[in-house]
């Protein structure tokens, strides 16, 4: 099997949190792999840690006292880079009892040393598209200009006219009509779909080996969401990005991805093809998985008046890690037989069947690595 | 030069948005006025320059002291020594005009700078910045000029450069609550995302296509200032001295004779005092209205 072009291993990033003067682990030892034309699908709640997980990736982690451990490996040009390398030298944690107690960074060194890291990577290897995307783009500028902008920065349309008619490509290319005349549009004169459009026009215009799309369609029309979830499948195939995609829409999710991985409390606690982790007949799954699929309303639920399934409880924080699993306190399977290990010990992710891992006592066959 | 106005809806009902400033056909007139004064500042100063003058600015006239305007040979008449006030008004403007230039460079760039590291990194740089500009608030201008003059020598230059580094506070913090809006949107985190390095999103997504026009706006207010404490203190006798012309020293030397009867020679240079201030403060304020009211959401 080829290396994964992107392999995260066993990433942690910690930040702190002024209201609560307290560390957060918002991803805490997770370990994934994307290869090559592969969309792997992160999905969890609000506060699971999958946008952090992408923006560790993207090295936009710098705010404060925010600190990153683990590897990031890239493939690129068929060497094989660390994004993390070396940075471990710039901070150094002390925790106790699952709780951050200290930090402490060289802050300017620190953001010196992921600059370096992340020259040639950021914008060129991995791009980024956001939610929210009309204020992504500047207001002050029109489109066509901040596509010019990055398409000159990162190939080789160096000049003012072919990079203007490789922006112009890149406009058809997302199926913006009227690409000419849209090209000369402020952001404010477009809808959030077509701003989308753009942004994702100026991710690819770079011809990146990985497209890292952060919540893509959350601030959308329930209608336009659909419409860039199909671009985004079109895209895909008839230019085989490899794209780590973050939603909390598992529709989204089920449309769009080959693998999946469904993170809950800064670590991943199930993986595994698509198709699998969300077949309704599914043997093996988590509980968290299992409660998230039937949060999703659907033509049944609405047909018999029933109330949507929300999950029961919070969603864990952070801040002090339990010392067993992590989902033990919402979880509604919890067997008398296990109830020790769940509260005592974390799980460790087990493979239910090939390639299909689970984080969950229940399968403790699967627990045995 | 604020104008509320209500939006259209349910009477009583004041949402946020009816309370911004709203860009008026005034904001036009005044925006003409101003640059008709930059224009004519402009030509006269490069009139002095190069010496092109309807007379000798030194040459006096014994016989025509204190003349009227529209004297033959004097349309703006001659002052206390005979000599062509037209020709020192023209030439009264070489005084502050690159000294002006030099107060707002130093004040428009040391405030960006400041503005970006205090918006853009924040912490200390932020504080610094407001204890700056209390300092500077709670010590009158005049007097810190009139210090520096003493402890340096009375040179307009000096001068200037108080008046830019005075001006830096409040530049840089105009620009640090622009930073401040401009990051919750996303685009500077997403500028940064695509690759852009660092100085290319500050100089040219942040300053330059964002407070562009609110750089200008405070270049003009600031050459309406750099006038302002120019002539005082050639009026005052500070600044440019005799016989070299300046406005204040102009309408200093008139005063002397102002309840003689002759008030015309320090009302000529007064007059073009205000004129000149009132443009460049109406330019400021009518393209503050224009360029920033209306795009502010």
């Amino acid at each position: 099997m080829d290396a994964p072009l992107l392999a995260v291993e066993n990433l942690r990033t910690y930040f702190y949190s002024r209201a609560k003067r307290a560390f957060i682990r918002s991803v805490d030892g997770v370990s994934l792999g994307v290869m090559r034309g592969e969309t792997l699908g992160i999905v969890g709640e609000s506060g699971s840690g999958k946008s952090v997980t992408a923006l560790s990736a993207a090295g936009l982690v710098t705010a404060g006292p925010g600190v990153i451990s683990g590897r990031i490996d890239l493939q690129s040009n068929g060497s094989r880079r660390n994004l993390l390398d070396g940075l471990e030298n710039y901070a150094r944690v002390t925790e106790q009892d699952g709780r951050v107690m200290a930090v402490e960074k060289d802050e300017r060194g620190w953001r010196r040393h992921s600059e370096t890291l992340m020259a040639g990577v950021r914008g060129k290897e991995i791009a980024m598209i956001f939610q929210n995307p009309r204020s992504a783009l500047n207001p002050y500028s029109t489109i066509g200009k901040q596509l010019v902008e990055t398409i000159r920065l990162h190939t080789n349309f160096k000049g003012e006219r072919q990079a203007r008619e490789r922006a112009i490509h890149w406009l058809e290319r997302v199926r913006i009509d009227s690409p000419r005349l849209r090209f000369d549009n402020f952001p404010f004169g477009m809808s959030g779909g077509m701003c989308q459009r753009a942004m994702i026009a100026m991710a690819l215009s770079a011809e990146p080996s990985l497209l890292i799309a952060d919540e893509p369609t959350t601030g959308l029309d329930a209608t336009i969401q659909s419409t860039i979830v199909d671009l985004l499948a079109q895209l895909k195939t008839e230019t085989g990005i490899t794209t780590l995609l973050i939603s909390h829409d598992i529709s989204v999710i089920q449309r769009l991805s080959d693998r999946i991985a469904v993170m809950y409390g800064g670590t991943v606690v199930e993986t595994g093809r698509a198709a699998e982790v969300l077949a309704p007949e599914a043997t093996a799954r988590h509980p968290y998985t299992a409660a998230l699929l039937a949060s999703i309303p659907s033509a049944e639920t609405i047909r018999r008046k029933s109330y949507l399934q929300a999950i029961e409880g919070e969603v864990l924080d952070t801040i002090e890690v339990p010392r067993g699993c992590r989902f033990y306190g919402r979880c509604n399977r919890v067997t008398e037989a296990i109830r020790g290990n769940c509260a005592g010990l974390e799980p460790p992710l087990g493979e239910v069947a090939p390639g299909h891992k689970v984080r969950c006592w229940l399968y403790p066959a699967a627990g045995k690595p | 030069m604020r104008r509320y106005v209500q939006t259209p809806g349910p009477i009583g009902q004041f949402s946020e948005l009816s309370l911004r400033q709203r860009a008026g056909p005034l904001d036009l007139v005044y925006v003409a006025y101003g640059l008709l004064v930059v224009a004519v500042v402009v030509a006269s100063y490069l009139l002095g320059a190069f010496g092109w003058l309807p007379h000798d600015p030194q040459a006096m006239d014994i016989g025509l002291i204190n003349a009227a305007p529209f004297t033959s040979g004097h349309p703006l008449g001659t002052d206390f020594l005979g000599r062509d006030l037209q020709a020192r008004l023209i030439l009264g403007i070489q005084a502050y005009f690159l000294p002006g230039l030099l107060a707002i460079t130093i004040s428009v760039v040391g405030g960006s700078v400041l503005g970006i590291l205090a918006g853009y990194r924040g912490g200390w740089f932020d504080t610094i910045i407001t204890y700056f500009d209390n300092l500077l608030d709670s010590f009158p201008r005049l007097v810190l000029i009139l210090l520096v003059i003493a402890a340096f020598k009375a040179d307009i230059y000096y001068v200037m450069v108080v008046v830019g580094i005075t001006g830096m506070p409040v530049i840089a913090n105009l620009i640090a609550g622009k930073i401040a809006f401009l990051r919750q949107k996303s685009f500077i985190e997403a500028a940064h995302a695509l690759g852009l390095p660092a100085h290319t999103v500050i100089l040219k997504h942040i300053l330059w296509l964002n407070c562009r026009a609110l750089l200008v706006i405070q270049a003009t207010l600031g050459m309406a200032e750099a006038i302002l404490v120019e002539t005082s203190l050639s009026y005052l006798g500070f600044g440019v001295q005799e016989p070299t012309p300046s406005w204040g020293n102009m309408v200093q030397a008139g005063a002397n004779y102002f309840l003689q009867g002759n008030f015309w020679p320090s009302t000529a240079p007064a007059l073009a005092i205000l004129a000149t201030i009132l443009g460049f403060q109406l330019l400021g304020d009518g393209l503050n209205n224009l360029l920033e009211g209306k795009r502010r959401k």
